[in-house]
């Protein structure tokens, strides 16, 4: 081991140490958050979910696993395929550069990066081209009018998803993750912050496509939307990516809003995890209890309730950090 | 050859493929998708200049806004577009060749001029000081640049209105 170190330096062992922990983590996150998933689907709609394979249905998402990947990969023949290969590979780049910096403790993170959640949101925006990728490169009109409604929606989101972000920037001082944290010893910054906190939240769950804003995929019409031609192992990924999304919108709420890695007794990482699977459980409510939006109510509420209100909060927060 | 030599002209590499591909691609969408990969050559350039704000704000911003808004545009248009074979004629090719020898001369005579070759230390700037110096030094220009983009957009909208055909 410390020959291994001493060979390629500290930093880059860190870094690769980090990387594989990332994937690891993303996997039986996504594993788990499926699981989590259909149980809290199963139990909202007085049913029990999954039951028969392992204790509770545990092993049923490794069942799943490996069904998707005995599966052949099929690609459809009016595909434009170096677009349409390309696609599930580039969505999952954001979702590996966001792990990067999270700080999970006070120590636990790969690398924390000066302009840290400039990291996560510049890198997020390639979800959206990767999806626009996957819906023309499909050659598929389901595909394709998915991909153009995520590219609104994201538009419309992305907007008051920074806006809400900022005023807490303003008050941290910084762009590091770590950073943010650390100043919310005395008191979380949703106190500080409620109004951005909802904004935000609203944002995230828009920009992760899920219900009520999962006009992108909304299977009643688009049959799967822009993943529509997708299928074994490239399918997974898209589906993979979706879920990892949730446990980084979570971690970012966790990490700006609630206190990040702070509590008593236990160790960080364990309030970390607690509290961001809370968030993420709060997502997964939201799902099953709303009906999906209108698209214009979907655009609407964002450029004419969530955009002014955040430009507000921002100037309030503003005038009285000045003061 | 140092790592660093190479991992910049691995960046360098990077961002003249994307260059090329955002040019010669007959079909809009692979052109959009060479842009990107350009933009992102460009932000891997920040960071080997000890910029990550910069780098960040441009992935931010390029990829993440005007990218995505000209993909909406050509969903718009209609993405099945792909450039006629006929445009692209023998000398067109070569006035374009013509104009990108004289603009290359012209700026790295520029950068010659303007950048006196100096053994200068890499220096480092924080986010706090771009915010200072936008907010006080460079408050003007600053402010005439969003001024600039409204007359553009009210421009935008007056054309669209008037091809509509309403006055």
């Amino acid at each position: 081991m410390e020959q291994l170190i001493s060979i390629i330096g500290a930093q880059a062992f860190t870094m690769i140490a980090g990387l594989i922990g990332v994937i690891a983590f993303v996997v039986v996150n996504a594993l788990a958050l499926t699981w989590a998933e259909r149980k809290v689907a199963g139990h909202m709609q007085r049913r029990i979910g999954p039951k028969e394979v392992g204790p509770y249905g545990l092993i049923q998402p490794i069942a799943d696993a490996i069904k998707l990947l005995g599966k052949e990969i099929l690609t459809p023949g009016a595909v434009d395929k170096p677009l349409y290969v390309i696609a599930p590979i580039l969505i999952f780049v954001p979702v590996l550069v966001s792990f990067i910096v999270i700080p999970f403790d006070a120590r636990l993170v790969v690398s924390d990066i000066g302009v840290g959640i400039l990291v996560i949101l510049a890198f997020s925006s390639l979800t959206v081209l990767s999806i626009l990728l996957a819906g023309w490169g499909s050659n598929n009109k389901y595909a394709l009018m998915g991909a153009v409604r995520s590219i609104a929606q994201n538009i419309a989101y992305e907007i008051p998803l920074l806006l809400a972000l900022l005023p807490v920037i303003m008050i941290a001082g910084s762009f590091s993750l770590t950073a943010i944290v650390e100043a919310q010893k005395g008191l979380w910054f949703v106190v500080y912050q409620p109004v951005a906190f909802i904004i935000y939240f609203i944002a995230a769950v828009a920009e992760t496509n899920r219900t009520p804003f999962d006009l992108p995929e909304a299977e009643s019409e688009l049959v799967a939307g822009y993943h529509t031609e997708y299928s074994g192992m490239r399918f997974a990924l898209f589906f993979l990516a979706e879920y990892t999304n949730m446990f980084i919108v979570s971690a970012i709420a966790v990490t700006f809003f609630l206190g990040g890695y702070q509590g008593p007794i236990l160790p960080g990482v364990v309030w970390f995890l607690l509290k961001a699977y809370l968030v993420v459980f709060v997502i997964m409510w939201l799902k099953w209890t709303y009906p999906r939006v209108r698209f214009d109510q979907l655009l609407n509420i964002s450029w004419k309730v969530l955009i002014p209100l955040a430009f507000i909060n921002l100037l309030i927060t503003g005038g009285i950090l000045k003061l | 050859m140092s790592i660093g030599d190479l991992l910049f002209l691995f960046i360098v590499g990077v961002t003249l493929a994307g260059a090329l591909a955002a040019v010669l691609a007959g079909s809009i969408v692979y052109a959009l998708m060479g842009l990107v990969v350009t933009m992102f050559g460009v932000a891997g350039l920040y960071v080997y200049l000890h910029s990550p704000f910069l780098a960040m704000v441009q992935i931010l911003i390029y990829v993440g806004a005007i990218t995505v808004l000209i993909a909406f545009a050509i969903m718009l248009i209609g993405p099945q577009y792909r450039r006629p074979k006929e445009w692209t004629t023998l000398g067109k090719l070569g006035a374009a060749a013509g104009v990108a020898v004289v603009t290359l001369g012209l700026f790295v005579k520029f950068v010659m001029e303007v950048f006196p070759r100096t053994k200068a230390p890499a220096f480092t700037v924080t986010t706090k000081q771009i915010g200072a110096l936008f907010f006080k030094d460079l408050v003007l220009p600053f402010e005439l640049i969003s001024l600039l983009i409204v007359v553009a957009i009210l421009g935008a909208i007056m054309l669209a209105l008037f091809a509509r055909g309403d006055k």
